[in-house]
C-alpha cells in the first residue's frame, strides 16, 4: 500500500509536466494574443490604441516570441515556484488565486456535503422502498435534476427571486459586507448566502449519486448474503447499512476523484451567472482575455487537483472495501 | 418683555459677529462635508480654506445646491474595465463640458496659445493640492514630460500630439510654480481638445503626475538596484511595469490622485471603492466643497448579464456602462416601482451599425475590384432596408443616417450628407449593378461576376454589442434581394481583429462612433491610424503608407484629400477645422467607405439608470468616449436627496 502511494506521487511531477504543456498549448490555441483581446475590448468602449503601443507592449510582456521560447520562460518560472503575473491584473497570479481559494473551497466543499447529506439516504430509501410512492417522487425529481444544467437551475432561482420578491440574489454578501473584514457578522451574512449557491452546485450530482445510489444497492440487496442474514433474523436496518450499503458505495467513492476538479471547474458558469467571488469567474474571464498565465496556473491547479484527487479516492476505496488491494 | 429684550440682544451679539470681521467672513465662505469637519475638529486634516486652492473651481450644479452623503452604487467588469473609473472622475486638466461643444478649465485654471497657436501657457490653481496634501505645481507637469513621456523606456512612442513636425518632441518648460509653457514648432490648434484627454485613460499616464510620490520608483531619482529589487518583490519583469503599476491610480491606491475620489481598494479587487478626496478642488456655487457623494463603490460582475440583471433589480445608482440597449423596454417597466428613472443620452453623432467595406481586398482579385468600386457601394448601401433594422433591432430608436456628426454638432455636413444613398431603392441598387456589367445570374437569382463565379460577399460581425448579429442579417437579406448572396459570419472580436489586420474580411459590421472627433485621439476616418484602430476600410492603405509605398496599396485621391484636410485643421483656428471637417464628411458620406445604417440611438451607454433619489444627473447629455461621459456631466455634484 505504501509503496503504492509513493509509487504514485513519483508519477506526478512528471504527470504535471506532461500537463503544462498541454494545457499551454490549448491556451495558445486561439488566433491572438492578449493584447488582440486587450485592444478589442478598448474598442467596445471605444477607445483605441496605437500600432507602436501595440507593439511595444508586445515585446514587453514577451508575445513576439516563439510559442516554445514562451512556454519555456514559464516553466522555468514554475519551477521557481512563480506562478507569474497576470497580464489583465497585473499582479502576481500566486496571489490572484489564493484570494479566491478560501472562498472557492468553502463553497465546494459545502456543495459537497449537502450532495451527500441528500443523495445517500433518498439512494438508501428508494432502493430499500422500490416502487413506493416516494420512490416515484425521488425519482422524478432526480431524473429532472440530472438533466436540468445548474446554470439553467440558477437562471430559474433568480428570475423567481427577482419575480416575486424583488430579490437580486447573486453575490455572497450583501453589499454592505462584500469587502468588509472578517467578523462574526460577516461569517452570518455569508452563511445567508452560501446554501443557496451551494444548492445549486450540488443539486446536479445530488441526484446523479442518488440514482447510482439506488441502482447499486439493488443489486446487492438480492444477494444470497442478504438473505442468508435476513433469514438469521438479523434486524432489517442493521442488516442493510452494515453490508449492502457499504458495497454500494463503492462506484461512489472511487469517483470522488473526478469530483474534486468538478467542484472547482463545474461551477465556472454557476459562478459567473450568480456573480460568486470564487476562481470560476477568474479563469473565464482570463481565458475569453487571454491571459495566459493565469489561466495557466489555475489550470494546473486544477490538474493537480484532479491527480491528486484520484489517488485519494483509490486509498479511500482500499480502505472501505478490504476486497480490494493495490498490486502493481 | 423680557423675552423679547434677550431676543434683540442676541440678534445684537450674531451680528456683531458677522458684521465687522471680514477676514471671519471669508474663512466662513467654505463648507465641506460633515466627516471632513470631524477630522478638521479632531486635528487631522487642515481646514477646507487651507486645502482648497486660492481660486477652486466652480462647479455649476444641474437642479439645485446638494447634500452631502451617501454612497453610489455602480458595476464593473474586472480590470479591464478600468475605464469606468477614468470616466466617472474625469482627472482632466481641462475637460469637456456637458455638451461636448466647450473644453472648460478643470484642474488647470486657463490655457492661453500666442496667436500662431505654436506656444501654449497653461496656468494651474495656486494652492491646489494632492489628495495625500502635498502641493499640486508645475513641476508634476515637468517629472511627466521629463521622466515619463520623453523616456523611451516608458513611452516607446511619442504621442503625435506631443511632437513637433519633424517628430523630436514639443518643448516644455516651467516659467514658475503655476505656470507651464508648451512650444511646438508647428501651431498646435487642438492642443486643448488633447488636453482635455490627458487624464490617464487606458492605463496610460495622465499628463500630470505625483512626482513627490512617483520618484521613488524611476531610476533618474532612485537607485537602479532598489527598483529591481521592488519589481522582483512585485513579480513584476522590470521597473518599468512596476511604475506603470504604481502610476495607475486604479491599481494603487497609494498613489495620491487630484480626482473627486481617490481609490481606496484596487480595480482587481472584487469591490473597487473610491472615497471623497478631501483637497479636491472644486466647490459648488455656494462654496461647499465637492463631491456632494461620500463613496463611489464599483462591484465586480463576471458576466454582463448577471449586470444587467442587477440594474434591472434596481441595485446601482447610477449607470449606463454596460446597460443594454434591448433591455431597455424592461427597465421602463419596472421605472414605476419608483426605484429608478431611466434616462437616453444618444450616441454622439456616427452611426451605431455600419458595413466597413474592404477596398483593399485582395484574395479574390475579382471580388476586390468589385469592393473598391465606388458604385458598387453605393448599390450596396441602396439595397439596405434601413427601416426595418431600425424597427427591428433598435427598438425603433435613432434615424437612418450615414456615418457623419450629429446634427448640432459644428462639424455636421448637412441633412443630404447624412441621409445620403439610405433610402431603401432595390430597383435602382438593382439598375446600377447591371450597369456594373453583373448581368448574368445562376439558378439561384445569384449574379455572376466577370469570372463566372457567383458573386458572394461574407459580412463579418462581432456581437459586441448585442443588435449587430440581427443587422449582419437583415442586411444580408436585403442584398440577397439583388443577387448578391449575402453569408453573415459571426466571429469572436479577437478572432476578427486579426484576420482584419491580416486583410482577411470581405467587410464588417461595427459602428463608427468617431466622427465627432476626427482630428483627435485615433480617428477611424484617418488612413495613418492604421485596421487596428480602424475598421476594414482598406488595410493596405496603411501599408503603402507605412511602408512609403513600397508594399500594399496606394490610397485613392479622396482619401488622400481627407488626410490633407486633417493635416490642415491641425494647424488652423476653429473656423478652419470646421470647414475642413465638413468638405471632410462630404467626403466620407459620398464615398461610402462605411455603410451606414441606424445612428443616435442610445446603444452605446446611453440608456441611462439613475436612482430616483439621486440629483443633479442632466436629463440630456453628449455621450461620447472623448467626453468621458458622464465625466462631462460634472459627477462631483450629483448627489443624493435624503
Amino acid at each position: 500500500m505504501t509503496r503504492y502511494i509513493v509509487q504514485r506521487l513519483l508519477l506526478l511531477p512528471f504527470l504535471l509536466l506532461v500537463y503544462s504543456f498541454v494545457i499551454f498549448a490549448i491556451i495558445h490555441a486561439p488566433p491572438g494574443d492578449f493584447l488582440t483581446s486587450y485592444v478589442a475590448n478598448l474598442a467596445s468602449s471605444g477607445s483605441t490604441i496605437t500600432a507602436e503601443q501595440l507593439n511595444a507592449l508586445r515585446h514587453e510582456y514577451g508575445l513576439d516570441q516563439p510559442f516554445v521560447v514562451q512556454y519555456l520562460y514559464w516553466l522555468r518560472d514554475l519551477l521557481h515556484g512563480n506562478l507569474g503575473l497576470s497580464l489583465e491584473y497585473q499582479r502576481p497570479n500566486a496571489d490572484l488565486i489564493r484570494e479566491q481559494l478560501g472562498m472557492t473551497v468553502a463553497l465546494a466543499a459545502m456543495a459537497f456535503v449537502l450532495t451527500w447529506l441528500i443523495a445517500v439516504p433518498v439512494g438508501i430509501y428508494s432502493a430499500t422502498h422500490q416502487r413506493s410512492v416516494l420512490d416515484h417522487i425521488f425519482t422524478v425529481i432526480n431524473y429532472v435534476g440530472v438533466a436540468t444544467p445548474n446554470f439553467m437551475l440558477a437562471l430559474i432561482l433568480m428570475w423567481l427571486a427577482f419575480a416575486y420578491f424583488g430579490l437580486s440574489i447573486t453575490g455572497l454578501f450583501s453589499p454592505a459586507y462584500a469587502d468588509a473584514p472578517w467578523s462574526m457578522a460577516r461569517v452570518v451574512d455569508l452563511l445567508e448566502h452560501i446554501w443557496l449557491p451551494a444548492l445549486v452546485l450540488g443539486i446536479g450530482g445530488t441526484a446523479r449519486l442518488a440514482r447510482i445510489m439506488r441502482a447499486n444497492l439493488l443489486d446487492e440487496l438480492n444477494k444470497p448474503y442478504v438473505v442468508t442474514a435476513r433469514a438469521k433474523g438479523m434486524r432489517e436496518w442493521r442488516l442493510v447499512l452494515r453490508y449492502p450499503v457499504r458495497l454500494a458505495l463503492n462506484p461512489l467513492i472511487s469517483t470522488i476523484g473526478w469530483y474534486l476538479p468538478q467542484l472547482f471547474s463545474g461551477s465556472l458558469i454557476v459562478a459567473t451567472v450568480m456573480n460568486l467571488p470564487n476562481i470560476g469567474p477568474l479563469l473565464l474571464r482570463a481565458l475569453v482575455s487571454q491571459d495566459m498565465y493565469l489561466a495557466g496556473g489555475i489550470l494546473l491547479i486544477y490538474s493537480f487537483l484532479t491527480i491528486v484527487g484520484t489517488l485519494l479516492s483509490d486509498i479511500a476505496l482500499a480502505m472501505m472495501d478490504p476486497r480490494i488491494r493495490m498490486e502493481t | 418683555m423680557f423675552k423679547k429684550f434677550a431676543v434683540a440682544l442676541s440678534v445684537c451679539w450674531l451680528l456683531t459677529l458677522a458684521g465687522p470681521g471680514s477676514a471671519a467672513a471669508q474663512d466662513a465662505k467654505y463648507h465641506e462635508a460633515p466627516a471632513l469637519a470631524e477630522l478638521v475638529k479632531a486635528g487631522k486634516l487642515p481646514p477646507v480654506e487651507q486645502r482648497l486652492p486660492e481660486q477652486p473651481l466652480v462647479v455649476p450644479v444641474v437642479e439645485k445646491i446638494g447634500e452631502y452623503g451617501g454612497v453610489w452604487r455602480r458595476a464593473f467588469l474586472g480590470p479591464a474595465d478600468a475605464n469606468n473609473y477614468v470616466r466617472v472622475v474625469y482627472d482632466g486638466l481641462f475637460r469637456f463640458s456637458p455638451d461636448g461643444a466647450q473644453i472648460e478649465p478643470k484642474l488647470a485654471r486657463s490655457a492661453t496659445s500666442s496667436p500662431d497657436f505654436k506656444v501654449w501657457t497653461i496656468e494651474l490653481r495656486k494652492g491646489s493640492r494632492w489628495s495625500d496634501g502635498a502641493p499640486f505645481t508645475a513641476d508634476d507637469i515637468i517629472f511627466w514630460y521629463k521622466d515619463v513621456i520623453t523616456n523611451r523606456d516608458l513611452t516607446p512612442s511619442l504621442p503625435t500630439w506631443m511632437s513637433n513636425s519633424d517628430g523630436s518632441a514639443a518643448k516644455v518648460e516651467k516659467i514658475d510654480d503655476t505656470t507651464v509653457r508648451f512650444t511646438y514648432d508647428r501651431p498646435a490648434t487642438l492642443f486643448l481638445s488633447e488636453l482635455a484627454n490627458q487624464d490617464g485613460p487606458d492605463q496610460s499616464f495622465a499628463m500630470f503626475l505625483p512626482a513627490h510620490y512617483l520618484k521613488q520608483f524611476h531610476p533618474a531619482h532612485t537607485k537602479m538596484e532598489d527598483l529591481d529589487r521592488l519589481a522582483q518583490a512585485a513579480s513584476f519583469k522590470s521597473w518599468t511595469q512596476l511604475f506603470a503599476a504604481k502610476a495607475t491610480p486604479a491599481s494603487n491606491p497609494e498613489r495620491p490622485t487630484m480626482a473627486a475620489w481617490l481609490p481606496v481598494s484596487r480595480i482587481s479587487d472584487p469591490v473597487f471603492t473610491i472615497r471623497r478626496n478631501p483637497y479636491y478642488i472644486g466647490v459648488d456655487p455656494a462654496g461647499n466643497q465637492l463631491p456632494y457623494v461620500d463613496e463611489v463603490r464599483f462591484t465586480y460582475f463576471a458576466d454582463q448579464q448577471a449586470l444587467n440583471l442587477a440594474a434591472i433589480a434596481g441595485d446601482f445608482d447610477m449607470q449606463a456602462r454596460h446597460i443594454q440597449m434591448t433591455n431597455y423596454p424592461v427597465l421602463k417597466e419596472q421605472e414605476k416601482n419608483g426605484k429608478y428613472r431611466v434616462l437616453i443620452w444618444p450616441t454622439f453623432g456616427g452611426s451605431d451599425a455600419i458595413v466597413a467595406i474592404n477596398s483593399t481586398y485582395t484574395a479574390d482579385p475579382v471580388l476586390g475590384r468589385l469592393l473598391a468600386t465606388k458604385d458598387f457601394r453605393v448599390a450596396l448601401s441602396y439595397a439596405i432596408n434601413r427601416d426595418e433594422i431600425r424597427e427591428s433591432a433598435f427598438l425603433g430608436l435613432g434615424e437612418a443616417r450615414q456615418p457623419v456628426p450629429a446634427p448640432g454638432h459644428p462639424y455636421f455636413p448637412g441633412a443630404e450628407w447624412a441621409t445620403k444613398y439610405t433610402e431603401f431603392n432595390p430597383d435602382l441598387a438593382n439598375k446600377m449593378l447591371d450597369a456594373l456589367g453583373l448581368t448574368k445570374r445562376d439558378a439561384d437569382g445569384t449574379r455572376l461576376m466577370e469570372n463566372g463565379k457567383p458573386l458572394m460577399v461574407e459580412i463579418n460581425v462581432v456581437p459586441a454589442f448585442g443588435a449587430w448579429p440581427d443587422v449582419g442579417q437583415l442586411i444580408a437579406r436585403d442584398w440577397q434581394a439583388v443577387g448578391i448572396k449575402a453569408v453573415v459570419q459571426i466571429r469572436e472580436r479577437a478572432l476578427a481583429l486579426t484576420m482584419r489586420v491580416a486583410n482577411q474580411l470581405q467587410t464588417e459590421v461595427w459602428n463608427e462612433d468617431t466622427t465627432a472627433f476626427p482630428f483627435t485621439g485615433n480617428s477611424k476616418l484617418d488612413m495613418r491610424n492604421g485596421p487596428v484602430q480602424q475598421l476594414t476600410v482598406g488595410p493596405l492603405y496603411y501599408k503603402w503608407l507605412t511602408t512609403n509605398g513600397k508594399e500594399g496599396v496606394e490610397p485613392t485621391e479622396p482619401l488622400k484629400r481627407i488626410m490633407q484636410l486633417i493635416d490642415t485643421a491641425r494647424s488652423v483656428g476653429q473656423d478652419g477645422q470646421v470647414a475642413a471637417a465638413r468638405e471632410l464628411f462630404q467626403i466620407w458620406a459620398d464615398n461610402v467607405y462605411e455603410i451606414g445604417t441606424v445612428g443616435l440611438t442610445p446603444m452605446v451607454q446611453g440608456v441611462v439608470v439613475v436612482n430616483t433619489k439621486m440629483h443633479n444627473v442632466p436629463t440630456t447629455l453628449s455621450n461620447d468616449w472623448p467626453l468621458r461621459t458622464p465625466g462631462n456631466a460634472r459627477t462631483e455634484q450629483f448627489f443624493f436627496a435624503k
